[in-house]
Formats: C-alpha cells, sequence, structure tokens
C-alpha cells in the first residue's frame, strides 16, 4: 500500500471532523472534512479562514475544494489521532517502500 | 503548460462562438454558462460573457468584445468556493484562487493595481459571477469533477521515499544505511525506558552514540 494511499484511508477516517487545511501559500482554512480523494484534494464544509486579516475577501464559504497538491499541512484534532497507529503505519511503509 | 490566468483568444468559426479546444488532448467540453461576469483580483468585474468549462481548464469569452478572453488550467487552480458571503463579495460567485509563479516580492491577492493595467501573471484570485445564482451549486459541482480530472503529472509512486525521521538524517547521505540502526536504537530507548535502564549512564552513553 502507498504512502498516499495510507494517508488516504487515514483521512477517509476522519470525515466530519474539523480539521485546518493550511496551503503552500500559507492560508490556513478551518473546516469540517467533507470528502477526500485519491490524490488528497479535499473538501471542507463550514470553512472560514484561519487569518482573516490576509485573506479579507475569503471570509466564509460554505463549501471548498482544495487541490491536493497545494496542501502544506492537515491538522487534525487530538483525538481523531491515534499516533502509535499512525507512526507503526508510516515506519512500515517507509520500510517496505 | 501555463501555471496562472492568461488570455484567451482562439475562438471557433467567425470568433463569435466557442473556445477552441485541444482534441487531440482528449480536452472535451463539459459545460457552457452564459451571463457570467468574471472579477480578476481587485478589478471591476468584466461583463457580460460566458463560462466554458473543459475537461482541463476555465475559460472566460467576453460577448462584446471578441479579442478578449481569459483562460486558465484546473492544475492551476488551488481552490474554488461558492461563495455567498455579502462581506466577502456582494453577489454570490464561484470563488476561486489561481497558483502562480513564485515571486515572493509580490504581496499575496494583489495584482499591479499602481497603474491600472492587468498583469494576469499575477492574479491570484478570480470571481465568477453569474447572472442566475442558482446555478452556483452546478457550477461548484461541475469545477469539482473537472479538478478531479487533473491531478499532477507526475502523482505516480516515487521509486524511493525519502522520509525523514529525525533532523540529523537530513545531512546523512548513508540514510538507507542508517535508518535501521536508528530504527534499533528507538527501539532499544523505549526498552531501556520500560525496565527503567535508561537513567543508567552506560545505556544513555550507548544511545547517544545513535542520537537517540
Amino acid at each position: 500500500m502507498g504512502l498516499v494511499q495510507l494517508f488516504f484511508s487515514y483521512f477517509k477516517d476522519l470525515v466530519g471532523r474539523e480539521v485546518t487545511v493550511e496551503l503552500k501559500n500559507d492560508l490556513a482554512i478551518r473546516g469540517t472534512l467533507h470528502s477526500v480523494d485519491q490524490y488528497l484534494n479535499i473538501k471542507l464544509e463550514n470553512t472560514r479562514v484561519v487569518d482573516q486579516d490576509k485573506y479579507p475577501h475569503m471570509l466564509s464559504v460554505r463549501n471548498c475544494f482544495i487541490r491536493g497538491s497545494v496542501v502544506r499541512y492537515v491538522q487534525l484534532p487530538p483525538e481523531g489521532v491515534d499516533i502509535e497507529l499512525l507512526h507503526d503505519a508510516t515506519r512500515r511503509e517507509a520500510r517496505g517502500g | 503548460m501555463v501555471v496562472g490566468l492568461r488570455n484567451f483568444t482562439e475562438r471557433v468559426g467567425d470568433g463569435a462562438g466557442q473556445p477552441v479546444l485541444n482534441a487531440d488532448n482528449g480536452e472535451e467540453l463539459m459545460h457552457v454558462e452564459s451571463g457570467v461576469a468574471i472579477v480578476l483580483g481587485n478589478h471591476p468585474p468584466e461583463s457580460p460573457g460566458t463560462l466554458f468549462i473543459s475537461t482541463k481548464q476555465v475559460i472566460w469569452l467576453s460577448d462584446v468584445d471578441r479579442a478578449k478572453g481569459y483562460a486558465v488550467d484546473f492544475l492551476s487552480v488551488s481552490l474554488h468556493a461558492v461563495s455567498r458571503d455579502p462581506e466577502a463579495y456582494s453577489s454570490p460567485c464561484i470563488y476561486t484562487q489561481i497558483e502562480t509563479e513564485e515571486n515572493d516580492a509580490d504581496s499575496e491577492g494583489s495584482d499591479s493595481e499602481c497603474d491600472g493595467t492587468l498583469d494576469l501573471s499575477k492574479i491570484t484570485e478570480m470571481r465568477l459571477v453569474p447572472s442566475d445564482p442558482s446555478q452556483l451549486e452546478t457550477l461548484f459541482e461541475m469545477f469539482c469533477g473537472c479538478a478531479e480530472l487533473n491531478p499532477e503529472p507526475n502523482d505516480e509512486e516515487e521509486e524511493e521515499h525519502n522520509w525523514i525521521f529525525s533532523a540529523d538524517q537530513m545531512e546523512d547521505d548513508a540514510t538507507d544505511l542508517y535508518r535501521p540502526i536508528q530504527d534499533l536504537a528507538v527501539y532499544a530507548k523505549e526498552y531501556f525506558l520500560s525496565i527503567d535502564l535508561y537513567k543508567d549512564p552506560t545505556a544513555e552513553n550507548f544511545l547517544n552514540e545513535f542520537n537517540v
């Protein structure tokens, strides 16, 4: 199972949770994870911009589609993360890949 | 492939109609929406115009000026959304962010406003305002579908996954050799911790050799 596939499966389990997506252009958007696809494109609902001073025009949008290739980080809710599981899976993946 | 927004002037026939698409590339027209105004960055809206969504790009052609048109590849559309917040923009619209070439000197979201000239390569925000706002959800879904058709070209699995486990690894050329040893040291540390041996200076020295 490739690494992208790993994260795809991981993010699918987070659907419905609040996440913050930080893009490579420094924009950070918070919203409910609606769906994710195999390219790690992300759809968020009830989104709002984290730093409104930088991007005042965006403010709040109901639905948002973010291209996977422009995502820098996805900040996850702590209760949504099983660190040990993720750690083991990625380590296994790195060795096997 | 051009990153960002660009001028688009190739029209079929006598110039009144549809944009010329690259059929050899498999490009197909997915949706046409008339009565759409386009807003580039902070510039005033341009209208009337027609929006053409193909499998590869978004094209807007002016209805009155046959030499005016803009296009952007889906590869350059970083995000898109339905904007209904009147504080963000007076009319409901599709809001998009466009990836541009790296240009650190420029401020985000702005274009050359000082002299009013439109520099397409610097446009990072584009709004498409349909005269029929009930079409917004359809347009949003169309954008989603076409974006999914355009993943990054080199998105295939890489031969090597260059995963970093520690800052030290960044400088180490022999990471492939080092990694199993580092892993072992991490496990050793966990074991020693579990049996309270980590406080033993001997064990600590041993582990320090592996930067654990």
